[in-house]
């Protein structure tokens, strides 16, 4: 195009000027426009397109609205998992009481939720610290993971939404506290937006996390992979109370600092661990995370540290503490994700006895964990209307806990998996967990393969 | 002199002889090369002669640079300038001999190429390029140019005025657009894309003005189409060129709710209807095509035949099927999915 422009300027314009019958003007009329600079283009046949008589561009009829005030999303996961051993991480002929403080009784997670095989509470003495279970045990099955729909409300002239999670976790079997079918509403709150153009808002109710960054992908169609971190169990619960959002851009560095604050009932622990819409202290917790984006054209790097203060959830003394610290990092560049956390928990020694998801239990232990989990995940975008992106993945994480009294359990896991997308509302996973007990717990047949296939709507 | 030298230049590319002389030969065609003609005009038969030599120039470079353009296999080109030399008012029957046959050719050998189209010359016009090369040499005369208009329907809460429709031919090229040569203009206005759809042509500027008072952004991850303006503040404006035809959906990294598209056309026959769904496109020349229609709510791409004659279609009916749901999760810059009741 360049070339056909260098060589072509001036008798183009001649062409112009005496197709439109203009040859006969007078000649110093035509001199000028020799040396003037080129006029926006004619067309001979076709002096003026119809698209500037029309109209410029379709505007959106007053009052409406390109995204529905009111929407509903939902999905379905339905997977196959088959776990290593009983299903448990629990060893044969370990006596160890309670059963919970001597092994990682998250180990083999099946499913989104991280739910696990079995707990296999069979004559085992516990302390309430016990995931839900699908109850399959070592058996290799088919389960319905959850049933997710969700309500989102945007109010069409005022700044307010309301927002809905509700969830039916189908489980079947006896073996304690993975026995019902419950419908659990997972959120439910209002969210005011304080200053028009701000990215600041306030909300109400029960709702996410502000603790790290795996409480953003705590649901099937977000997460890349199939199952959460050991450190999941800490800090993607949802609880009761309200907090506030604010970030700044900053533009010319293509950045923004973010702050969310939290004041809630209860701590971020799993459902399964705490209960989470009533504070059995009356001390809320406050919870807050700090964040640094950069967020270039093909690149982003995201930065955040988090803390948690306040009573130990599982208790009625209020002087009995839960901290925690953490930090996170993301970087994404041309489908390559790598994403991290390092998690550090303290649990002061309750006073009295405790009470947890599971039950009353009569020990409150000192509770500590530290580690970290790392992830790395290439999106390979296809630009088919079946078959959307395939994405394999591996994570890596190590975490080492304990309770006073007891040995510190070191475990890690290798998570590596492949995620499929179809036709935008279709997910086809799977992933193998190797699941490695470093020190403190015996080694233990506890590997997990799971699949999920998620339909969303 | 050189007046003399061209005039004769032409006269011996079209095998006329005569009045060349000498000086015709001597003197190097060049088309494009900036020649002066400084005729100093005072008088009626100075007027008349300029005019003259202009029209001798114009012939000289038309039919010697495409000459030049066919002997470099550039095809387009050389159809495109005979063409339009065809046209040239009382053109001598031998110039139209020896080009008719050359320029029969070089449509052949273009096919359904689009002639191209340069920045800062006009586009290719619209009747040039449809014409038959059989009719070519009869030029003159092309047939007159209608209009096409009817209706669309459907397109959900949208509306059928969100709908883009152009034409292709059937019977031959497409020739295509006009290109404005001012940026085409899309505010960004109370957290939404005004116009909501803009149809451009292909090569067209696109200016993301932001109207609001506060930071807006705009991402496309189109396929082909993808780019990111960054954060700009109120009264920022960023020029976007579009050069691939296709949808260009868009988006803002900071506000999840605004959604807009671009609709980027390579046809000069294209339009948006009224918001009631009422199109016309007009300097439509009689013959066969086809015509598409896109708009958000449909999965793919409407087309339909449309036959226009002389006298011009109307009563043509558009539906807009609605099988492409609206956007419920909306993907950040990268791709990734937004949850907007994080803020994120």
């Amino acid at each position: 195009m360049t070339r056909s422009r260098s060589r072509y300027p001036r008798f183009t314009l001649l062409v112009v000027a005496l197709a439109v019958g203009r040859a006969s003007l007078g000649g110093q009329a035509r001199a000028d426009v020799m040396a003037a600079p080129p006029p926006a283009a004619p067309d001979l046949a076709d002096p003026e397109p119809a698209e500037e008589v029309e109209t410029e561009g379709f505007v959106l009829p007053s009052g409406t609205a390109v995204v529905p005030p009111l929407t509903l999303m939902g999905y379905v996961d339905f997977g196959f998992a088959d776990a290593g051993g009983n299903g448990t991480s629990y060893p044969a002929g370990d006596n160890r009481v309670p059963a919970d403080y001597g092994v990682d009784t998250f180990a083999p997670a099946v499913n989104s939720r991280g739910d696990v095989a079995s707990i296999d509470s069979d004559g085992r003495v516990t302390n309430g610290f016990l995931p839900r279970s699908v109850n399959i045990g070592g058996r290799p099955s088919f389960l319905l993971n959850v049933v997710n729909q969700e309500l989102r409300y945007q109010a069409p002239h005022v700044p307010v939404m309301a927002f809905v999670r509700l969830q039916v976790l189908p489980r079947w079997g006896g073996d304690g506290a993975g026995n019902v079918t419950p419908v659990y509403v997972d959120q439910a709150f209002g969210r005011v937006t304080l200053i028009e153009g701000r990215e600041l808002f306030i909300a109400g109710g029960k709702f996410d996390s502000v603790f790290g960054i795996e409480y953003l992908d705590n649901s099937s169609v977000y997460r890349t992979g199939i199952t959460p971190s050991l450190f999941a169990r800490y800090t993607t619960g949802t609880a009761l109370g309200t907090k506030a959002f604010y970030r700044q851009q900053i533009a010319p560095l293509w950045s923004a600092l973010s702050l969310n604050v939290a004041a809630t009932n209860g701590s971020n622990f799993v459902e399964a661990l705490q209960p989470t819409d009533a504070s059995l202290t009356g001390v809320p917790l406050v919870s807050a995370r700090f964040g640094y984006e950069l967020n270039l054209p093909s690149v982003q790097i995201k930065l955040g540290a988090s803390g948690l203060r306040g009573p130990r959830n599982d208790q009625f003394d209020r002087r009995a503490l839960l901290e925690m610290f953490g930090f996170d990092a993301r970087l994404y560049v041309a489908g390559l994700s790598l994403s991290g956390e390092y998690v550090h928990v303290d649990e002061d020694e309750g006073a009295g006895g405790k009470q947890t998801g599971a039950g009353a239990y009569l020990i409150a232990s000192e509770f500590y964990a530290r580690g970290f989990w790392g992830q790395a995940a290439y999106a390979l975008t296809l630009a088919r209307a079946s078959l959307r992106a395939i994405t394999p993945y591996v994570r890596y994480e190590r975490r080492e806990a304990w309770f006073e009294g007891f040995r510190p359990i070191t475990v890690a896991r290798v998570t590596a998996g492949m995620r499929i997308d179809l036709w935008g509302s279709l997910i086809l996973k799977g992933e193998f967990l190797f699941n490695q007990e470093v020190a403190g717990a015996p080694a233990v047949e506890n590997n997990v393969l799971t699949t999920s296939v998620v339909y969303s709507w | 002199m050189v007046i003399a030298s061209l005039v004769g230049a032409i006269l011996i590319a079209a095998g006329t002889g005569g009045a060349a002389g000498s000086a015709g030969q001597s003197v190097p065609i060049t088309p494009g090369r900036e020649t002066p003609l400084q005729i100093t005009v005072k008088t009626p038969q100075d007027l008349a002669f300029k005019t003259e030599v202009e029209r001798q120039y114009l012939i000289l470079n038309l039919m010697a640079g495409g000459r030049m353009a066919y002997e470099a296999g550039d095809f387009a080109r050389a159809a495109y300038d005979w063409d339009l030399l065809l046209k040239v008012p009382s053109l001598s029957p031998e110039v139209a001999r020896v080009v008719s046959p050359l320029l029969a050719e070089a449509q052949r050998q273009r096919g359904g190429a689009a002639a191209p189209v340069a920045t800062g010359t006009p586009a290719a016009p619209a009747a040039s390029q449809e014409t038959p090369p059989a009719a070519a040499a009869q030029a003159a005369a092309p047939p007159r140019a209608t209009t096409v208009s009817g209706s669309v329907n459907g397109g959900g809460a949208i509306g059928p005025g969100a709908a883009v429709l152009w034409l292709t031919r059937l019977d031959g090229p497409t020739p295509l657009p006009h290109r404005s040569r001012r940026p085409r203009v899309l505010n960004q206005a109370s957290k939404a894309f005004v116009p909501h759809v803009l149809a451009v042509a292909v090569g067209e500027t696109v200016a993301f003005r932001n109207d609001d008072p506060y930071f807006h952004n705009v991402f496309s991850l189109s396929p082909g189409q993808g780019f990111d303006t960054g954060l700009y503040s109120a009264g920022g404006v960023y020029n976007k060129t579009f050069t691939r035809p296709g949808p260009v959906e868009l988006l803002c990294n900071i506000h999840a709710s605004m959604v807009g598209y671009i609709y980027v056309v390579n046809s000069a026959y294209y339009t948006q209807p009224r918001a009631n769904g009422a199109f016309v496109i007009r300097n439509v020349p009689p013959g066969s095509y086809e015509l598409h229609a896109w708009h958000e709510s449909a999965a793919a791409v409407v087309k339909q035949p449309v036959t226009v004659p002389a006298s011009g279609a109307s009563g043509v009916v558009v539906r807009i099927p609605g099988d492409r749901p609206p956007m419920v999760i909306v993907p950040d810059k990268y791709g990734k999915p937004r949850q907007t009741q994080l803020g994120y």
